[in-house]
């Protein structure tokens, strides 16, 4: 159907056709065989000056023994570089074998995948291809039995060697082996044709010890090669990622192992503290705001109630002032008018002068005796300065009370009988005699000497001084054993009742009129007498 | 339901289209154009008059007509039928050149299909085009009970075989027994003194086993609920463990980078699967192989072969931890969920089969139906439902927390679907678990399909 059927065969050949038919002539005229042209080395006697040198050279044979060469016909005798290259490999297919390097150390039908064919994904058209489906149940069942027995062995073998010694198992020990031999004539096994084998399993002693030590440690040797990985490999990372996976160093706020230093703005930086705008509740400024306010109300309406108090007291104040002062006046007035009744006009005024005058003072001295009959807490002035202390005194700046004499002579000069060595005090250093008087004089020593008035607990306990002592309430419920119970107690020592006898002793003494016996005795009798009445 | 006509960009639009072209054309895609007979002729009638109108007069050679239909296609155009003192001797030459022969053995299966589409150009527009396959409609699935109790995130979730009650493991340290009917408490069994991390339930003896952060793997015995064993041997927290399903057999997985197979009744550490560099999160057991499947926070997932107790094959396509794997129940296919996509494999090799993605979140479980719903919950608290075939991501749920938690304490550490396929409960970080249930109301219309297939498939992964 092709155009050359339709066409005439052309007479004359052209070029491809010409050199295709050469070839052909040309391989016509040889044998079909393979020819090999061969350079045989010079036949033995003709080899003077010949060298073999490449392996061609050396013909069928090995090397020239005439020669004095170095002859390594067939690569023989030569130092070899060994190199753990691997030869290149071709498959069946005339290909070259890549995955021999991925398959090194491993069985030739292990299941290696190497190719780029292996990675491309296969469509599955059709589900019932016989590729997926299982493997039918009598596949299975024997892979199971063979599974089985082999880990059965292996379990066993583990377990007997932690199992104690059992009697030896026998091995029937009756195999027979017919063994042709290769090599036979008449010089080979005397002739016979065959032999036969008995073959025995050799006995195990069943105490024997392990024979081989296996608590050596030996590195491992080398692991398979490792399987060519089928996938593309990972993404080259840009600056920009991995610029977004960086991890700031932790600062801890509580450790520091190393002890490193770092300034306060890394230390906080974790916090955030300085990222977020602090969000205070106005509920705050509100509640601060309305106790102000209530503060300041509650102020007033104190304020308010206390000048509204104030007022009243005075109010009262007043009133009782006008009710003494109207009191006073009719007093006043009932001595006036007995006095007018006293009093005759027609003395001179003199008389009449020094009366008036001795009234006043009279009226005076009255008025003095009443206010401290009034008021005794209201003391006069001198009477306060007579309890000051001196510290206090010399602070406020009160003058001296010291007679202002002409002149103050040194008192330690008078009343003196010693003689010209005295006064000196023998040249002692530590005496103190820079004054020869006290300060404010002697007399006062009387009142500084602590006297405590009766009132001066009223500010503390009120008046209820005596009632708070008497008081019950410190009496516990249930007292000790072997305490002695219910005295109570009238002072700081409380005096038990006479043991000895002593008082009714005294009493006899006294009686007696200490006539009798001027003992000792007496003194301290009178002692224990006062300790006694004074704590009475 | 009428739907909104959308606005796309031109972007969209265009890739729209693109696809719709791939689709039809890509049965035919390597296929040349289907030849008309009257158009050819035609063509060949005029091309010989206005190129070769001069030699038409010549002789056409029938040999040649031969070899021609005998060497068909051939790209190069070489004459092969010179002039005929040569026809014998390049007949011969034909036979020894094995180089041309394979030239040729290589040629003709494409060019025998050529031939073969070309015998049927006809009927290739009525078949259609492997298309990509729709998903399968699943009804959404609504929250029906909110069960609480524990006092501290649940942190795993197994469902007894007989579909009774399901247990739950917490950071409370204890394990509570719940009747799955009412979500009334039935048992609380204390012993752990740190996060019970995992549970398990036995269907071959009256055993619950569980692990926890305290290093210690307990099974309790069911009857007595006491502990009766204890398997020692871990040097950390142990993470996640499984049954297999017809061996006695106990798997634990643990964060000093190790998961140890136990037998049951010995208590004897069988085999310690070593490998992985990294905490091994989660661990899956099968009878058929590979039987062990582990997956760990160094990204891989590692099939174990548990005669050997060594590695099978590992799988390193995830980016992130691989925190979760799950075998679908029908199929001879798992997935495995980590934070950057949900991947689909095919046992016993590890097969990759698909990517599901858009569950951009730390996935902590999946969880699969016979239907085909495959679940994966998030640290984030929230669910996807995929279709398993497709990939579809049919229903997104973020349910809400427990009154009284804060917003991000939503997060689902455990999910599992109940013997019956129905009923989805989830373990979960706010202390509650969270029944689910399909919600009976939705229709394919009320709910449509709403697809959007990515038309480059052969990305790169």
């Amino acid at each position: 159907m092709s155009l050359t059927s339709f066409l005439p065969a052309p007479t004359q050949l052209s070029q491809d056709q010409l050199e295709a038919e050469e070839r052909l002539r040309a391989q016509k005229s040889y044998s079909t065989a393979l020819v090999s042209s061969r350079r045989e080395p010079p036949p033995y006697g003709h080899r003077k000056g010949w060298v073999p040198r490449s392996l061609e050279d050396f013909g069928d044979g090995g090397a020239f023994p005439e020669i004095h060469v170095a002859q390594f016909p067939l690569e023989m005798g030569r130092k070899k570089k060994t190199s753990n290259a691997l030869a290149v490999q071709v498959d069946a297919e005339g290909k070259i074998k890549y995955d021999a390097i991925a398959r090194q150390g491993q069985n030739k039908d292990k299941v290696v995948f190497s190719k780029y064919t292996d990675l491309l994904p296969k469509e599955v058209l059709n589900e019932d291809t016989p590729e997926l489906q299982k493997p039918d149940e009598e596949a299975v069942k024997e892979l199971t039995e063979k599974t089985r027995a082999a880990l059965d062995k292996q379990v066993s073998q583990k377990i007997a060697a932690a199992m104690p010694v059992r009697a030896a198992d026998k091995q029937a020990p009756a195999q027979y082996i017919r063994y042709t031999p290769s090599q036979q004539g008449v010089a080979f096994n005397s002739g016979a044709k065959q032999r036969v084998i008995r073959m025995v399993e050799m006995q195990k002693d069943p105490m024997e010890p392990p024979r081989f030590k296996i608590n050596k440690k030996i590195p491992r040797g080398p692991p398979s090669p490792p399987a060519p990985v089928m996938h593309s490999p990972s993404r080259k990372m840009t600056v920009k990622e991995q610029q977004e996976w960086k991890i700031p160093p932790c600062i801890s706020n509580w450790k520091n192992a190393k002890g490193y230093t770092i300034p306060l703005d890394k230390r906080l930086a974790a916090d955030g503290r300085g990222l977020q705008t602090v969000h205070i509740n106005e509920n705050f400024a509100k509640l601060a705001e309305a106790l102000y306010i209530a503060d300041r109300k509650a102020r007033e309406a104190v304020e308010m109630r206390a000048q509204v108090e104030k007022k009243m007291a005075q109010k009262e104040k007043e009133k009782k002032e006008e009710k003494l002062r109207e009191l006073a006046q009719m007093a006043r007035d009932r001595r006036a008018g007995i006095k007018s009744h006293g009093d005759k006009g027609g003395e001179d005024g003199e008389a009449r002068e020094r009366d008036e005058i001795r009234h006043e003072r009279r009226k005076e001295r009255q008025h003095d005796r009443n206010i401290s009959r009034a008021a005794p807490d209201k003391r006069s002035k001198l009477q306060r300065d007579q309890d000051r202390d001196i510290s206090e005194l010399i602070a406020l700046g009160v003058p001296n009370p010291r007679s202002a004499s002409e002149a103050q002579y040194d008192q330690r000069l008078f009343n003196q009988s010693k003689g010209m060595d005295s006064g000196f005090a023998g040249g002692e250093d530590e005496t103190y005699n820079v004054y020869d008087q006290p300060f404010r004089g002697g007399r006062d020593m009387a009142s500084n000497i602590y006297r405590p008035s009766k009132n001066i607990d009223k500010d503390t306990y009120t008046d209820d001084f005596d009632t708070l002592m008497q008081n019950n309430r410190f009496v516990p419920d249930k007292e000790f054993s072997g305490a002695d119970h219910g005295q109570r107690r009238e002072g700081p020592v409380q005096f038990e009742e006479d043991p000895f006898g002593l008082d009714k002793f005294l009493e006899e003494a006294k009686q007696h009129g200490g006539s009798k016996r001027p003992s000792t005795s007496g003194r301290s009798k009178d002692d224990y007498h006062d300790k006694k009445r004074r704590k009475e | 339901l009428l739907q909104d006509v959308q606005k796309h960009s031109v972007h969209t639009l265009v890739f729209r289209s693109l696809k719709r072209t791939h689709d039809m054309f890509v049965s035919d895609h390597a296929k040349s154009v289907a030849m008309d007979d009257e158009s050819f002729k035609i063509k060949m009638d005029v091309k010989l008059k206005a190129d070769y109108g001069a030699v038409l007069h010549m002789p056409v050679l029938k040999e040649g007509k031969d070899r021609v239909s005998q060497l068909p296609g051939s790209l190069h155009q070489i004459y092969t039928q010179p002039g005929v003192a040569l026809t014998a001797d390049t007949k011969m030459h034909r036979n020894p050149s094995e180089g041309g022969i394979h030239s040729m053995a290589l040629a003709l299966p494409p060019s025998q299909s050529l031939m073969e589409g070309g015998g049927t150009r006809n009927s290739s527009l009525m078949r259609k085009a492997p298309t990509m396959p729709k998903p399968q409609w699943h009804p959404p699935w609504k929250l029906f009970r909110v069960i609480s109790g524990h006092l501290g995130w649940v942190r795993s979730i197994a469902v007894e075989p007989g579909n009774q009650w399901f247990v739950t493991g917490s950071a409370d340290r204890t394990i509570k027994i719940w009747d799955l009917a009412s979500g009334k408490l039935k048992l609380s069994l204390t012993g752990h003194i740190s996060t019970v991390r995992g549970v398990a339930v036995s269907s071959r003896s009256p055993y619950l086993f569980s692990c926890g952060e305290d290093k210690q793997v307990k099974c309790w015995d069911l009857e007595y609920n006491k502990v009766i064993r204890h398997y020692h041997g871990h040097l950390s927290a142990v993470y996640d463990l499984d049954l297999h399903p017809t061996i006695d057999v106990l798997v634990t997985c643990s964060r000093d980078a190790t998961a140890r197979v136990w037998d049951i009744r010995t208590k004897a550490n069988v085999h310690t699967l070593t490998g992985h560099t990294n905490t091994v999160a989660t661990v899956r057991c099968q009878a058929a192989e590979p039987q062990i499947i582990t997956g760990s926070h160094d990204s891989t997932i590692r099939l174990w072969d548990l005669i050997a107790g060594k590695t099978r094959a590992t799988l390193t396509n995830h980016k992130k931890s691989v925190r979760t794997i799950v075998q679908h129940p029908r199929q001879y296919t798992f997935a495995s969920g980590s934070a950057d996509n949900i991947k689909q494999w095919m046992f016993p090799d590890g097969n990759f089969i698909q990517n599901l993605s858009g569950h951009n979140a730390i996935i902590n479980t999946l969880a699969v139906n016979s239907d085909g719903v495959l679940v994966s919950g998030a640290d984030n608290g929230t669910i996807h439902m995929w279709d398993w075939r497709t990939g579809y991501n049919f229903q997104r749920i973020h349910a809400a927390v427990q009154p009284g938690s804060l917003d991000s304490e939503s997060g689902i550490f455990a999910c599992m679907f109940d013997h019956s396929e129905s009923r989805l409960i989830t373990a979960e970080a706010d202390k509650t678990i969270k029944v689910y249930k399909e919600d009976d109301m939705a229709t394919e219309e009320s709910h449509p399909i709403n697809w959007k297939p990515e038309i480059l498939k052969r990305k790169r992964f």
